[in-house]
């Protein structure tokens, strides 16, 4: 790799980063949905009656936990289509 | 690069000095069409309502219920500012899946827009309800040690409002232009599915974060 120039190689950097970097950001907030909807399911299987209540909160923290998952998509779109130190190695 | 163009706003005209980008026009078509709806809709109400009405009224109950589960005190009250945002939101979102038109709430403008709302919505109810004193006194209980945390919250909420509206919807369109990049006209279309199911969801959530902030303002324990 050490031939390629500089702007070929941010290119392929920035694109393994935001692959492996999309994959980690998901992996944990989906561990913690799936620890919120097990819960909500064992409530709801419990008692019944208390499900628009248990449904509520169970909305609540999935949209919580959800946007940790968005907060690393934000990023990596930045990092793609806007990312600020383009312009010192691309030099547009 | 087409996949970039195709989700940055696009300036049409100008203002004065403001700008207009498609996504301003974009929420105009969207705006037009609900106001269109409603008046329409709303002409000729009954006791007894008929197919159309119904729907209408269904509407107004969901979000009033939303409400009154967590403000059961005075649930009206609070009833135009987020029954305002649910259906904008909800419209606005499935406004995507129109051909020509984009979801302004792809762009972040619309969603940072929506949630500086909430936020200066929250203290107008809170002081309304407690008075000035009452309002800021809720920063500093049950100890004052509490204020930073309490502050860096205010700011997170909005943030998170932001850019949780903001991701699922951009997301959930790059997904579908990738898809239709690589096979076009029939696999998107079970993603375009789903993608009504997120845009309602991400309304209901949209509303349900709003009250949920608005009831911490305004009810004495909480």
């Amino acid at each position: 790799m050490g031939d390629l120039p500089a702007s070929d190689l941010f290119i392929i950097i920035t694109v393994l980063l935001s692959g492996g970097g999309i994959v980690a950001g998901v992996i944990v907030p989906a561990i913690g949905q799936m620890v919120v909807a097990r819960s909500a399911m064992n409530a709801i299987a419990r008692q019944p009656e208390a499900s628009d209540a248990v449904n509520r909160a169970l909305i609540l923290s999935l949209a919580m936990l959800e946007s940790l998952a968005i907060y690393i998509l934000a990023v990596i779109l930045i990092l793609l289509f806007a990312n600020p130190l383009r312009q010192f190695i691309l030099g547009g | 690069m087409e996949l970039e163009q195709e989700f940055t706003p696009v300036v049409l005209f100008h203002i004065g000095p403001l700008q207009v980008t498609s996504t301003i026009v974009d929420t105009w078509i969207i705006m037009a069409i609900i106001s269109v709806a409603v008046i329409v809709l709303g002409k000729r109400l009954r006791v007894k309502p008929a197919r159309w009405q119904n729907a209408l009224e269904w509407v107004v109950e969901a979000v009033d219920g939303v409400i009154r589960d967590m403000i059961p005190e005075n649930p009206r009250l609070f009833l135009p500012i987020v029954g305002t945002l649910m259906v904008f939101i909800t419209a606005a979102n499935l406004g995507g899946l129109i051909p020509g038109l984009k979801s302004p709430t792809s762009d972040i403008n619309t969603p940072l827009a929506m949630a500086i709302v909430v936020f200066f919505s929250v203290h107008y109810y809170g002081i309304h309800e407690k008075g000035v004193i009452g309002h800021l006194k809720h920063y500093v209980e049950p100890i004052f040690i509490l204020l930073p945390i309490e502050l860096a919250s205010e700011l997170a909420r909005t943030l998170s409002l932001t850019f949780r509206l903001f991701g699922n919807i951009l997301g959930e369109e790059i997904v579908i232009a990738v898809l239709f990049l690589v096979l076009p006209y029939f696999v998107p279309v079970p993603m375009m599915l789903f993608s009504i199911f997120t845009s309602v969801i991400q309304a209901y959530v949209f509303g349900m974060l709003t009250v949920v902030y608005i009831s911490g303002a305004v009810r004495a324990h909480a």
